[in-house]
């Protein structure tokens, strides 16, 4: 079955990458399959040679009129069942959702993804679920059975799965919401569920606020309680994991405005928040964003010793990308702090770490950051020996960007590298120095060589004397 | 035809169902001889002529003029109105001879064709829900039928308030000398009134049906009674609007959660504001 993915909200400050976690609505109910009615499987036979064949074998002393009532469009004919049995409120539900799907089609005009699919009333099956679990709905809550008509309405939530159906399934969830308030038996469950998929939405339009409170929510009504979504994941870790991402965004945000403190509470609050919840990836991404917001804040002693929490759990995790971006930010910090030569035991340390624990794509990133660390000392020998690993790691890895970028990383300290021995041969004023720098601008138009190995050879030949 | 037909509808609104037969056999005769007798722009004089027919008890006679009204539409399929209304009359019809369940077939697809041509939230759909809600209620299925009274009390009271509130847009235009005598809108959302006669019918029958239930449900009257207070507002007697816009008042205050009291009060500062001798 297809689920629904919301879409991230951008962060600015924060790598988005800590949010990559898919965002989907949890699964809080067995869906109830609804059996095909006569009516739905009539209309599913296209032709009208069908249908009368259908008619004539299945429903016997079926008169012309009733025949001709089937072959008339299947909306009719629910709207009126409906109607003709009480069920007043699912028939105007219906009426207006298929204006509103129809007035959503015409303001998206032709060549639109829902200009592309079917009306709603041109659709049997999909009316026939809406039919089903409408009218049962309106059944429990004219009788006082909330949990019964939510139930209903969630079934109907999870029919839409279809982009262009976002909207249907969006409108059942705030259905849902407004009926879990009147359940009063279940000891919140409902609405609780009700407030995960409210933030969900929220979240998804852009509306982070708003999101906050419903996860909130979310969080107070399952804390100490053993619920468990169709997945198995409590809803108390579920809560947790959405509130951790919302205040992790809302952190963002004030970073992005400066206000260094409020982001670093909240980050706080987000890390305790990730505690409690039980899942170590996720605290090792918090700690990591609290590490980072301290750096900003210039508070670099805290963000270290945080830093080295985040590196544990990623550790343990046997994490790459943590890693690789938990050491990447302490060395940038090692370095603005002007200790060049712990900056290199914490790397090295890293590239120990990450052979210990055959983590390949770690040694990528690790002899990656060693080479740029030696690249900006000026030690180009020992930055081109990293580099190059680096090169050949992700080569063997076969992973294509990796391998883009550690090449790069390669040419940048080879140029510079090529820098020193050009420099020392001007400096030189000697005509041998002189042979060799006109030989090597000849051989650099040549492209059928490589004039800057050729070259290299003969200079790091040359230089050694230097 | 048009003077017989609005006399049929008329003495049918009243009630007085034998007088409405000849007054609405006029209409037709006057039909036939300005369409042609097969026009179906005759389908409304047989339509009034069944209903006439119903509510006198003449059921044969009723079925007749249906049968006649549901060949013309059968040639002249295009409009939904006067479809809706046919099956309108069928219904009641149903309803007369006792056969309840055909009847809410008649009167769903009723709805049906109403709420696709006029509207969800028209009067027109109005009048389906109300007849239904009356079969669901002889059936002893109050669940169904207090809904359905509830859901005709709100599309009433909705249009009501607006028709309100565009009288009293105009009013103040007058009052500020404006140039513009008749605003668009304003006549728009005039109730005419035969509509007017049909909601104080609708409404009255409701108000009886509340107030005589077992445990009459005190929000619900407090609506019924402000639509009739707006109703008689509307129609200037005045006297009679500020006495069930104050029983709507009183209701409303209680309730144990307090519904918004300003509609209410804002009618009968209307009421207070109007010179009665309007009328």
């Amino acid at each position: 079955m297809k689920r629904q993915r919301t879409k991230l909200v951008k962060m600015n400050v924060l790598p988005q990458a800590i949010l990559q976690s898919p965002r989907e609505h949890p699964r809080f109910l067995q869906r109830t399959a609804c059996p095909l009615s006569d009516f739905a499987r009539i209309h599913l036979i296209k032709d009208k040679d069908g249908i009368d064949d259908y008619l004539a074998k299945n429903i016997k002393g079926l008169s012309k009129q009733e025949a001709a009532a089937h072959r008339n469009s299947y909306k009719k004919n629910i709207c009126i069942d409906m109607l003709r049995q009480g069920y007043h409120e699912s028939f105007s539900e219906l009426f207006a959702l298929i204006q509103k799907w129809n007035a959503l089609r015409e303001a998206a005009g032709p060549g639109s993804a829902i200009w592309q699919q079917k009306s709603l009333e041109e659709q049997p099956e999909k009316l026939e679920q809406l039919h089903h679990f409408l009218t049962r709905a309106e059944a429990a809550g004219r009788a006082g059975h909330y949990e019964k008509m939510y139930d209903n309405q969630l079934n109907l939530a999870y029919c839409f799965n279809d982009p262009e159906e976002k909207w249907l399934s969006n409108y059942f969830y705030e259905q849902c919401f407004n009926t879990a308030k009147l359940v009063k038996i279940d000891g919140g469950k409902r609405e609780a569920q009700a407030h995960a998929n409210m933030g969900l939405i929220s979240e998804e339009q852009g509306n982070v606020m708003k999101a906050a409170k419903h996860y909130e929510a979310f969080y107070q009504l399952t804390d100490g309680l053993p619920w468990k979504d169709e997945t198995g994941h409590t809803y108390y870790s579920l809560a947790c994991k959405h509130l951790w991402r919302i205040y992790t965004l809302l952190a963002d945000k004030m970073l992005e405005n400066k206000e260094h403190q409020q982001a670093i509470n909240m980050l706080r609050k987000a890390l305790e928040i990730a505690k409690k919840g039980g899942d170590m990836k996720t605290e090792g991404e918090a700690a990591y964003c609290l590490s980072l917001a301290y750096d900003f804040a210039g508070e670099q002693e805290r963000a270290l010793s945080i830093l080295n929490t985040s590196v544990k759990i990623f550790t343990a995790l046997s994490d790459s990308s943590g890693l690789g971006r938990a050491y990447a930010a302490m060395a940038k910090i090692l370095v603005s702090q002007g200790k060049a030569d712990e900056t290199v035991t914490c790397l090295g340390d890293f590239m120990k770490a990450a052979e210990n624990a055959h983590l390949s794509q770690s040694q990528v990133d690790a002899r990656v950051l060693l080479g740029n660390i030696y690249n900006e000392r000026g030690n180009y020998n020992e930055a081109f020996e990293y580099t190059s690993q680096a090169f050949e790691a992700a080569k063997a890895l076969n992973n294509l960007p990796s391998v883009g970028e550690t090449k790069t990383y390669r040419g940048i300290v080879e140029a510079h590298k090529l820098m020193v021995a050009f420099k020392s041969h001007i400096e030189a004023e000697d005509p041998i120095s002189l042979k060799y720098l006109l030989e090597w601008k000849e051989n650099k138009s040549d492209m059928c060589t490589d004039p800057l190995t050729v070259e290299l050879d003969k200079e790091t030949s040359a230089s050694k004397p230097l | 035809m048009d003077v017989a037909s609005s006399t049929a509808q008329g003495f049918i609104l009243a009630g007085k169902h034998k007088e409405a037969i000849p007054a609405a056999f006029h209409a037709l005769r006057f039909g036939s001889a300005v369409f042609g007798p097969r026009s179906a722009q005759l389908v409304p004089a047989y339509l009034l002529l069944a209903e006439a027919s119903t509510g006198a008890g003449d059921l044969r006679r009723a079925e007749r003029y249906l049968a006649q009204a549901q060949w013309m539409v059968l040639g002249a399929p295009g409009c939904g109105a006067v479809r809706s209304r046919l099956q309108r009359g069928l219904g009641q019809l149903r309803v007369a001879e006792g056969n309840l369940e055909q009847a809410l077939h008649h009167l769903a697809y009723d709805v049906y064709l109403a709420s696709s041509t006029f509207g969800p939230r028209s009067l027109e759909a109005a009048m389906g829900y109300f007849h239904m809600a009356n079969v669901f209620f002889r059936q002893n299925k109050m669940d169904i039928a207090n809904s359905l009274y509830a859901k005709v009390t709100s599309l009433w009271c909705d249009r009501l308030l607006s028709a309100v509130q565009a009288q009293e847009r105009e009013l103040r235009s007058r009052s500020d000398m404006s140039p513009f005598t008749e605003d668009e809108d304003v006549t728009e959302q005039q109730l005419t009134e035969a509509q007017r006669a049909e909601g104080t019918r609708v409404l009255s029958a409701m108000l009886e049906i509340r107030s005589q239930a077992r445990k009459p449900e005190l929000g619900e009257m407090a609506r019924v009674l402000h639509g009739l207070a707006m109703l008689h507002y509307l129609g200037l007697d005045l006297p009679a609007a500020g006495e069930m816009g104050l029983k709507a008042l009183e209701l409303v205050k209680q309730l144990p959660q307090q519904e918004s009291l300003e509609p209410i009060t804002r009618l009968l500062r209307l009421i207070n504001s109007t010179p009665s001798h309007t009328k």
